[in-house]
């Protein structure tokens, strides 16, 4: 039987260090898919996803094995995405005050989309997901392509899972205005 | 491809020589932001309350009960450096508890206003206690160090609204009265009217401890526009 990602870390922190490689496998498809699609930069993306894996095992310690490796993964990740956008785009600030975090709002639930909503949403995405923002982008990423719920992206994300429902809404309008062919910051 | 990659981290891990931290390095990091946290809401019970005592030894806190006017000299008596100290101990509070699933799931307004709530709550629960009647006590005998009983000193004070008195009654005659200050120093004359406002009713006998708004012409009458008696008693000095 194979272990969970969580029995493996558990492994790693009790000494088997070599067993990391297991993770690295794992997890390596999954956050080069993540780094390409939000840094929209191949080449960049496989040496970022060697400095999150390094990242990982520095701080694997820290890691709560009664608790998902998914999403602390994934956070780490985030951080390497955002600080290596944050260089790239020196000139343009990637996340500042973010008002989406600051009020409640009501659409937080956690909606299913149908099949061919789901499918549509795909297609567009794949074809339109450069033209977003970074914030919008994250999100939609998360959401259809890694297949995680609202509340996996607001432990990534460090934000309010209602803002997560937020961005994903505002996120696939734009999307749609892009299909049409409009200016979707209009 | 995998295994390319996974060899390629591992070897990187190997060469940079890069080691895992140690459980005691996050354990002592975890136990640093929890003494932060508890000393931003130790200072921010002690700050806030310190605001309610204050409020409530100048008489202030008392004057809403004369409605609109009332509740202008409560804001202009106002503890205000108090006040900027509670938002900036707030908002490092926030910034150390939003790393922590319970404050970042929420929006920012919400974990703030409720870190603002509770210790508004414990704030004026502490201030309905003799701690800072002690404090202040021990202060102003020079029985605290200087960190503590600077808090005490005139800094930290509202000013004190030049329509307000605050004092215990020495004489009564009808349709006025005379006041002493707490601690004893100057006299005023209190003139009710008609329209003086008595929340509380017209009772007052010498020994009461009473808070007066109203106009002042300058001299140490004043026009009493309201008047009510609180609790608390005091020793004529």
């Amino acid at each position: 039987m194979t272990e969970t990602d969580e029995q493996v870390a558990l492994a790693v922190q009790g000494g088997a260090a070599n067993r990391f490689g297991e993770l690295v496998e794992r997890y390596e498809a999954k956050l080069l898919r993540y780094a390409r699609k939000f840094l929209l930069d191949p080449e960049d993306a496989q040496d970022i996803v060697q400095d999150t894996f390094i990242k990982a095992y520095e701080n694997l310690q820290s890691f709560d094995t009664s608790r998902r490796f998914s999403p602390w993964i994934y956070r780490i990740a985030h951080n390497e995405f955002v600080n290596a956008l944050k260089k790239k785009e020196s000139r343009r600030t990637v996340f500042t005050i973010d008002f989406d975090t600051l009020f409640p709002y009501l659409q937080a639930v956690d909606t299913a989309d149908s099949v061919a909503l789901e499918r549509d949403t795909r297609e567009t995405l794949e074809k339109h997901l450069d033209k977003l923002d970074a914030k919008y982008r994250e999100p939609l990423i998360l959401y259809y392509l890694e297949s995680m719920d609202y509340r996996e992206i607001a432990d990534i994300l460090h934000i309010p899972v209602s803002t997560v429902g937020v961005r994903l809404a505002r996120a696939r309008a734009m999307l749609q205005k892009q299909a049409k062919g409009q200016n979707i910051y209009e | 491809m995998s295994e390319d990659f996974r060899d390629k981290v591992m070897a990187m891990i190997e060469k940079k020589g890069v080691a895992m931290r140690p459980r005691w390095h996050f354990i002592l990091l975890s136990a640093l932001a929890a003494a932060g946290i508890l000393i931003l809401v130790i200072a921010l019970l002690y700050v806030i309350s310190l605001a309610f005592f204050f409020l409530r030894e100048g008489g202030a806190w008392y004057a809403p009960s004369f409605g609109g006017r009332g509740w202008f000299v409560l804001l202009h008596s106002a503890p205000l450096l108090l006040l900027i100290l509670v938002a900036i101990f707030a908002l490092i509070l926030e910034i150390l508890v939003r790393k922590y699933s319970f404050a970042y799931r929420a929006p920012l307004t919400m974990s703030l206003g409720g870190i603002l709530v509770v210790v508004f709550l414990g704030g004026f629960v502490l201030a309905q206690t003799s701690f800072h009647r002690r404090m202040e006590f021990e202060a102003h005998h020079g029985y605290l160090p200087p960190p503590m009983g600077f808090w005490y000193g005139s800094m930290f004070r509202p000013p004190h609204p030049p329509d307000m008195r605050r004092g215990v009654i020495v004489m009564e005659e009808p349709g006025r009265f005379v006041i002493i200050g707490p601690d004893g120093e100057g006299t005023s004359t209190v003139i009710l009217t008609p329209k003086t406002r008595l929340p509380y009713g017209e009772d007052f006998a010498p020994g009461d401890m009473v808070i007066v708004i109203g106009d002042a012409d300058g001299t140490d009458t004043i026009r009493a526009f309201g008047v009510r008696t609180i609790e608390e008693r005091m020793e004529i000095q």
